[in-house]
């Protein structure tokens, strides 16, 4: 547990040991280093900003927004961690991704001003000659896509945040700012939707 | 024993978390079979696997990934050159870069002008307040002036001359007057 909840579990208390602490204090003595993290966590924050916005260009101009919002902010973050908390998980990740979803939450709203189309293909997994694997895979990430756009707000993210950037529930605890108990339930909920969708789906 | 609905949803969950860690760390060990839970509902975990198979990783272009890696260096550069450059002086934080990006975004903070509209709103407060206090100061500095009463002989004179002359009497013999 890395995440120590208060008495009512209400408002998570960061505390664990970082994984990136050691990276984390030299960027912090030298902005040059931030090239790490920034290597570190590109993929992840640029497939949530994918997944929330359903299109490339907005993806990087948010995960643009997100590094550079978090290089000049790193000499005020601060790690409050214990080793006792165990490794593996990241106070940096989780503060990274709060800056993501302010960033997206941005976007999306001036993106309901000005519509997009949805989005295109989201798999590079496949092999690129193998263009029936590709297409299908395209069509299976475009259907979940769909089906998890149509969740609302923190259902939606506690969801990309599970499946695509697998962090643990009091990861995503810490990001959305509620309690684990509380994300424990919007995933089930928003998994309950997808279900729901799956099964109309096979009955048309 | 039935429990509460509130409880009942709170052990699904819990269930549901479980199995996902399960499938998540399956996943991780390139398991071919998913996990199996018959305590958890048959369409949950097919949602499940068909959500981990669809929402994979997506990395961006190469080109990108190394065009914000140098932009990236650049603003590091300019923040390593400013301490040297001023080191001897404080920082005033200012607009930007006084807010936490990793704090709850407010009702105002819609773009980059929002953001902006954060710091500056103290500015805001604190001009009004001033104005207000010196508002205040000016009414009480009339208030005192016209409660001074009649004020010094030459003040006296000059006021009676102006009044003098309003009702068309000789001013030098008024002012005379007055300033015996």
């Amino acid at each position: 547990m890395f995440w120590k909840a208060g008495a009512q579990e209400e408002s998570p208390r960061l505390a664990h040991f970082d994984r990136d602490r050691l990276l984390v204090q030299r960027a912090q003595r030298d902005p040059a280093a931030f090239d790490a993290l920034y290597r570190r966590y590109l993929a992840q924050v640029y497939s949530y900003a994918y997944y929330e916005l359903g299109d490339h260009h907005e993806a990087e101009d948010a995960t643009e927004r997100t590094f550079l919002l978090a290089l000049s902010g790193l000499p005020r973050f601060e790690e409050r961690a214990t080793p006792e908390d165990g490794e593996g998980a990241s106070t940096f990740r989780v503060w990274l991704f709060r800056i993501a979803r302010n960033v997206v939450a941005n976007q999306r709203r001036a993106r309901r001003r000005h519509p997009t189309a949805p989005l295109e293909a989201a798999s590079n997994t496949a092999d690129p000659l193998d263009l029936e694997a590709r297409t299908t895979e395209r069509a299976a990430a475009a259907d979940a896509w769909a089906a998890v756009d149509r969740l609302p707000g923190d259902r939606r993210r506690a969801l990309l945040f599970r499946f695509v950037d697998e962090m643990s529930t009091a990861e995503i605890a810490g990001v959305l700012g509620r309690s684990e108990g509380a994300v424990r339930v919007l995933i089930h909920r928003a998994l309950r939707s997808v279900a729901r969708d799956l099964r109309s789906a096979d009955e048309r | 024993m039935t429990l509460p609905i509130g409880d009942r949803l709170e052990a699904e969950a819990l269930l549901t978390d479980h199995y996902l860690d399960a499938l998540l760390a399956a996943n991780d060990r390139h398991a071919q079979d998913a996990p199996s839970d018959p305590r958890l509902d048959a369409d949950l975990r097919r949602a499940a696997a068909w959500l981990r198979s669809s929402l994979t990783r997506v990395h961006p272009s190469f080109r990108f990934e190394e065009r914000l890696a140098a932009r990236l260096a650049e603003v590091a550069a300019g923040l390593r050159l400013a301490p040297a450059a001023g080191g001897e002086g404080g920082s005033v934080p200012f607009r930007g870069l006084a807010f936490d990006p990793a704090q709850e975004p407010g009702p105002g903070f819609e773009d980059e002008k929002g953001r902006d509209a954060g710091p500056s709103r103290e500015l805001l407060i604190g001009g009004a307040l001033t104005s207000a206090a010196l508002s205040i100061a000016g009414a009480a500095f009339v208030a005192w002036r016209r409660s001074r009463g009649q004020g010094s002989p030459m003040a006296r004179a000059v006021r009676a001359a102006r009044e003098s002359r309003a009702l068309g009497r000789l001013p030098e013999v008024d002012a005379r007057r007055a300033l015996d």
